[in-house]
């Protein structure tokens, strides 16, 4: 186990650092005046412009910015955004943590059915159950997440009144733990909902498909031959084994939902990592844009990288690559 | 039959196989259904002058007034006709998803084939390479491009080739490396034909069939990423698109629901459309998957 985190290891970091090169290597090419590009669309003072140029070593070759650039993540350094006034770090550990939040109640949801439907569509391959599943997961994996989250807001929130239409409730809260979450689960159902929709049946069809492989293996004839029941062989042979692919998948699109919730908290004006690339997209704060890209790349290498060790964990015939 | 003089030729003999898959696709119950929700699209696409009743930027109705006979799908907050605009809007949808597809389709594939057919140095770094791409979610790739160097239509274009080349990189690279070792290759070899004639003529025919299938995939996720965009504002604002129907809406749709709901409509039936015509394909190139029971049927 220990050879294969190294390797694991000894892959990531290679990577992680690579794109951040290549985060870095197209900043370079932005037509225009580099230190504009910097702060954003306003005016600078020829005093200002001097000590930027100083600060980010703009005037240097492009390997002495890179090292500079290198140190100060290390640093825990992500730069300053001069159109929200405050270090980009602080913008991101301040919304991060709203985007798992909403990540992990999207899985909640997400997951079980996904299990669920996958399991049940795969055991009874060509029937009805199954045709019906696989046409929704269809149309369901078509829909746009925003269009379904605009749809969600004018029906459920709109129309019935049973859901607030945007934002995260109240930014100021005493409440703490469960009464905070409870505060908020109001807000967060519907872009759950509409997260879950989407990633549930990408679940779904994984797991459909991965059922099927197992039901194909050797043991399954043989739990058979023993006399088990339907029940018991999907319990304890088809779910175990079937799971595995689901876990690698999941797990990746943990990481990627940390970066790719662009398009539902803009949606829902959930005032996370995504919204806020949004926001400085917008006022063209590159600074912090360039931050939230490399700390998304940082989320999804390292998460990517547990995922790996996990399922090493889990299955032990990978152990053995390494 | 044709006549043995004539020899076939390389178009007529593709355009024989186009003919017969045609044949086979309408014959799949899911091929049929996207083919022709494709080629609605086409057809709108080609024909959005003839179609539209309205030119879609002309601001001559009442603003956000709901759908009638006049105006089939209503008007936008500006008086335009949203039946006229998501029109034209097939346009540029169709013209980034097939812009897209073919324009991953010849990267991937030739990283793909480099990278199998000759191993080594050459597939450490293209691999690597591919993996890079494919480590930030391909929104991200697309939004931080667009970000930097501004988002008219062929930058638009190269952004979501750059952000969707390497899943289908990786399955001609399968491809070619299961291929190269093969007894055909092998033959080829003995017989002294060029490198470049093996890539191309030899394996490539027995490679492409899981590829075309990626293709219409690519050419969908391509279409949903130029919609996004659309709907967070920052598509080309001189081209009418579905996604930026969207966002326009958004400041809207609470009072007049359709301004969102016929635009998402519209990318709702493409991507099935493309997906259904995947299914359809991956069902006649691989007629395997054909009545297979499953397991625990009895």
């Amino acid at each position: 186990m220990l050879r294969f985190v190294l390797f694991r290891l000894l892959h990531a970091i290679p990577l992680l650092i690579a794109v951040i090169l290549v985060i870095l290597l197209m900043l370079q090419f932005i037509p225009g005046d580099p230190v504009q590009a910097m702060v954003g669309d306003f005016p600078v003072s020829p005093e200002f412009r001097a000590a930027i140029t100083q600060q980010y070593h703009l005037d240097d070759p492009f390997p002495v910015r890179v090292y500079s650039y290198f140190v100060n993540l290390l640093h825990g350094d992500f730069g300053y955004s001069y159109q929200f006034q405050r270090p980009v770090w602080d913008l991101i550990a301040e919304s991060a943590p709203r985007t798992i939040l909403l990540t992990l109640v999207g899985f909640l949801i997400a997951v079980p059915f996904g299990v669920l439907v996958g399991t049940v569509s795969g055991t009874t391959r060509s029937s009805r159950v199954d045709h019906f599943w696989t046409s929704t997961a269809l149309v369901a994996y078509a829909i746009p997440t925003f269009w379904l989250g605009q749809l969600l807001v004018l029906v459920l929130a709109v129309h019935l009144g049973w859901f607030p239409t945007q934002g995260m409730g109240p930014l100021v809260s005493r409440a703490h733990g469960l009464s905070w979450f409870l505060e908020r689960a109001h807000y967060i159902a519907l872009p759950a909902l509409a997260f879950a929709v989407h990633e549930g049946t990408r679940f779904a069809r994984i797991m459909r498909a991965s059922v099927a492989d197992t039901l194909g293996q050797g043991y399954i004839v043989t739990a058979r031959a023993k006399g088990l029941s339907r029940g018991a062989i999907i319990r304890g042979h088809v779910l175990r084994n079937s799971s595995l692919p689901l876990v690698t998948v999941a797990g990746y699109a943990f990481g990627a939902a940390l970066g790719g919730a662009v398009l539902l908290e803009t949606v829902f004006t959930w005032p996370g990592l995504g919204l806020l690339l949004v926001q400085a997209v917008r006022m063209r704060d590159n600074m912090t844009v360039v931050g939230i890209v490399i700390f998304a790349a940082i989320a999804v290498v390292v998460i990517n990288l547990l995922v790996d060790l996990l399922y090493a964990a889990l299955d032990p015939r990978i152990r053995g690559r390494g | 039959m044709e006549p043995p003089s004539t020899a076939p030729g390389p178009v007529r003999s593709a355009w024989r196989g186009f003919r017969a898959a045609l044949g086979h696709m309408a014959g799949t119950r899911h091929g049929a259904v996207g083919c022709a929700i494709l080629l609605v699209l086409a057809i709108v696409a080609i024909f959005a002058p003839l179609i539209a009743p309205y030119d879609p930027l002309q601001q001559a109705q009442a603003s956000l007034t709901p759908p009638s006979m006049r105006d089939l799908f209503g008007t936008d907050n500006t008086g335009r006709d949203i039946f006229s605009l998501v029109i034209y809007g097939t346009r540029t949808s169709l013209a980034i998803g097939l812009g897209a597809a073919f324009g991953a389709l010849v990267l991937s594939g030739l990283v793909g084939m480099l990278a199998g057919y000759f191993r080594g140095p050459v597939e450490a770094i293209l691999m690597r390479l591919a993996e890079l791409f494919q480590t930030l979610p391909v929104i991200v790739v697309v939004l931080f491009t667009v970000a930097l160097f501004g988002s008219s239509f062929w930058l638009l274009l190269a952004a979501i080739i750059l952000a969707i080349w390497p899943v289908e990189a990786r399955l001609v690279y399968g491809q070619y490396l299961r291929l190269r070792s093969m007894d055909f290759v092998a033959a080829a070899k003995v017989a002294d034909m060029s490198t470049i004639h093996i890539m191309l003529r030899e394996i490539l025919p027995n490679a492409i069939r899981p590829v075309i299938v990626q293709v219409a995939l690519d050419a969908s996720v391509a279409i949903l990423i130029e919609a996004g965009l659309g709907f967070l504002g920052l598509s080309d604002p001189n081209t009418v698109s579905w996604g930026q129907l969207l966002y326009v809406a958004q400041d809207y749709m609470t009072i007049a629901w359709w301004t969102s709901f016929f635009p998402g409509a519209a990318i709702c039936l493409a991507v099935v459309g493309l997906n259904l015509f995947a299914d359809g394909l991956n069902e006649i190139l691989d007629p395997r998957t054909r009545g297979r029971a499953g397991g625990l049927q009895s």
